[in-house]
C-alpha cells in the first residue's frame, strides 16, 4: 500500500493557490501517479487511463482559478478524473457496441498486447465494476485514503463510502470466485445491480 | 484486515506499484483557448473586424473634417489662427462697448458670421474659377461684350459679396 504523505487527499494538505501557474504545476506533479493509478483501477487499460488523465488535468487547469479550496486540491482533482474516466467509459461502451454491430459475422480482432498488460483477475474485476466503486476501491486500498478522504474526492457522504466499498468488495468476491470456479475460461459479463454476472 | 482486502491490496500494488514511481509527463500549460479564441475565432473574428473598420472609418472622418472645417474657418490648419482673430474680436467689441451698455455677443458674431461668409465664398470662387478657365479654353469670343458677367466673376474670385445670395451660385 503507497501512503499518502504530507502531500495528501487531505490532513496536512499543501496550501495552493488558486488560479496559480506554479502551484498548479506542483499539484500536477504531486498527483499525477496517484490519479493515473486510479483511473487504471477504473478503466483496465493504462493508455485509456493516461488520456483520462491528461484530459483531466486539462480540464481543471481551465477551472483552475474556480478552485475554492472547500475541499483538498487533489480531492477535488481526483473528482474530475473520476468524471473524465465515466465519461470515456461510457463513450467507449457506445463505440464497442457500435463496432461489434458492423463486424456481426465477421472474425473480432486479435487484442491489443499493450492493453493485456493490466488484465489480471483483478483488473478485469474492477473494470466491470460501476466507476465510483472501482474508484473506492484503488482509493482506500492502494492510495490509502481514509473514508473522509474518499468522500471528499467521490463528493458523497461518508457512510456512503462505507457501504460502497462494502459492495464493491462483495461483487469483487463473487466475479473472481466466479472465473477461478469457471477457470478462466468463461469471460466475465457485466454485473447487474445485484452483483449477479451476466452475460 | 480480511484475507481478501489483503489479496486485493497486493495485486493492485503489483500492478499500479510501478506507476506510482513512474517518470510524470512535463506539464505543458493547455494553449490558451479562452478570451483570444473568443476574440480571434468564429463570430467574434467577424464582430471584432467590422467594429475595427467602423472606427479606423469614424476617426478618419472626423480627422479629416476637423482639418477641414479648420481650414476653412481661419485659412490655416493652425487652429491658433482663428482663436487669435476672435480674441481680438472679442477686445474690439469689448472696447467698443459703451458706458450702461452690456455683452458682446452680437459683436462677435457678427465677426463669426463675417468671416463664414467670406470663407464660404472664397470657396465658391474657387470653383468658378476653375469653370471659367474650362470655358475660357473652349473658346476665345465667347465671353465677349458680356461685362457684367466677367465682373461677377471677379467679385467672386475676390470674394466679394455679390447682388446674388451665395446659396443661389452653386
Amino acid at each position: 500500500m503507497i501512503g499518502i504523505g504530507t502531500e495528501g487527499i487531505g490532513g496536512a494538505a499543501p496550501e495552493y493557490k488558486p488560479g496559480s501557474e506554479a502551484d498548479f504545476e506542483r499539484l500536477y506533479r504531486s498527483s499525477y501517479n496517484r490519479v493515473l493509478g486510479t483511473l487504471i483501477g477504473i478503466l483496465g487499460e493504462r493508455a485509456a487511463a493516461e488520456d483520462c488523465v491528461q484530459d483531466a488535468f486539462v480540464r481543471a487547469y481551465r477551472s483552475w482559478s474556480s478552485w475554492r479550496g472547500d475541499a483538498p486540491a487533489e480531492a477535488w482533482l481526483h473528482r474530475i478524473a473520476i468524471n473524465t474516466a465515466i465519461s470515456h467509459q461510457r463513450y467507449e461502451r457506445m463505440r464497442e457496441a457500435g463496432q461489434v454491430l458492423r463486424r456481426l459475422g465477421r472474425p473480432a480482432p486479435p487484442p491489443d498486447p499493450a492493453t493485456l498488460v493490466e488484465r489480471s483477475d483483478l483488473f478485469r474485476a474492477l473494470s466491470k465494476l460501476p466507476p465510483k466503486q472501482a474508484a473506492a476501491i484503488v482509493l482506500r486500498h492502494h492510495h490509502g485514503y481514509t473514508n473522509r478522504e474518499i468522500a471528499a474526492a467521490l463528493d458523497i457522504p461518508e457512510r456512503t463510502v462505507a457501504s460502497r466499498l462494502a459492495g464493491a468488495k462483495e461483487r469483487l468476491r463473487k466475479v473472481l470466485s466466479y472465473e477461478r470456479s469457471a477457470d478462466s475460461q468463461i469471460s466475465v459479463g457485466t454485473l447487474s445491480e445485484d452483483g449477479v454476472p451476466s452475460d | 484486515m480480511s484475507e481478501f482486502d489483503s489479496e486485493i491490496e497486493r495485486e493492485l500494488n503489483r500492478i499500479l506499484g510501478p506507476v506510482d514511481t513512474q517518470t510524470i509527463p512535463v506539464w505543458r500549460t493547455p494553449a490558451s483557448g479562452g478570451f483570444m479564441k473568443r476574440i480571434l475565432g468564429g463570430t467574434g473574428a467577424a464582430v471584432a473586424a467590422k467594429l475595427l473598420t467602423g472606427f479606423a472609418v469614424v476617426a478618419f472622418a472626423a480627422a479629416g473634417a476637423g482639418g477641414a472645417m479648420e481650414a476653412s474657418l481661419s485659412g490655416s490648419l493652425n487652429p491658433a489662427d482663428w482663436g487669435q482673430q476672435v480674441t481680438q474680436q472679442v477686445a474690439t467689441c469689448k472696447a467698443a462697448l459703451t458706458a450702461g451698455q452690456h455683452g458682446i455677443g452680437q459683436c462677435v458674431s457678427a465677426f463669426a458670421k463675417q468671416h463664414g461668409d467670406l470663407v464660404s465664398d472664397s470657396h465658391q470662387a474657387s470653383n468658378a474659377r476653375d469653370n471659367h478657365s474650362n470655358n475660357g479654353s473652349n473658346g476665345k469670343g465667347k465671353g465677349k461684350g458680356n461685362g457684367s458677367d466677367n465682373s461677377q466673376a471677379g467679385d467672386r474670385i475676390h470674394g466679394r459679396p455679390t447682388t446674388v445670395p451665395p446659396s443661389t451660385h452653386s
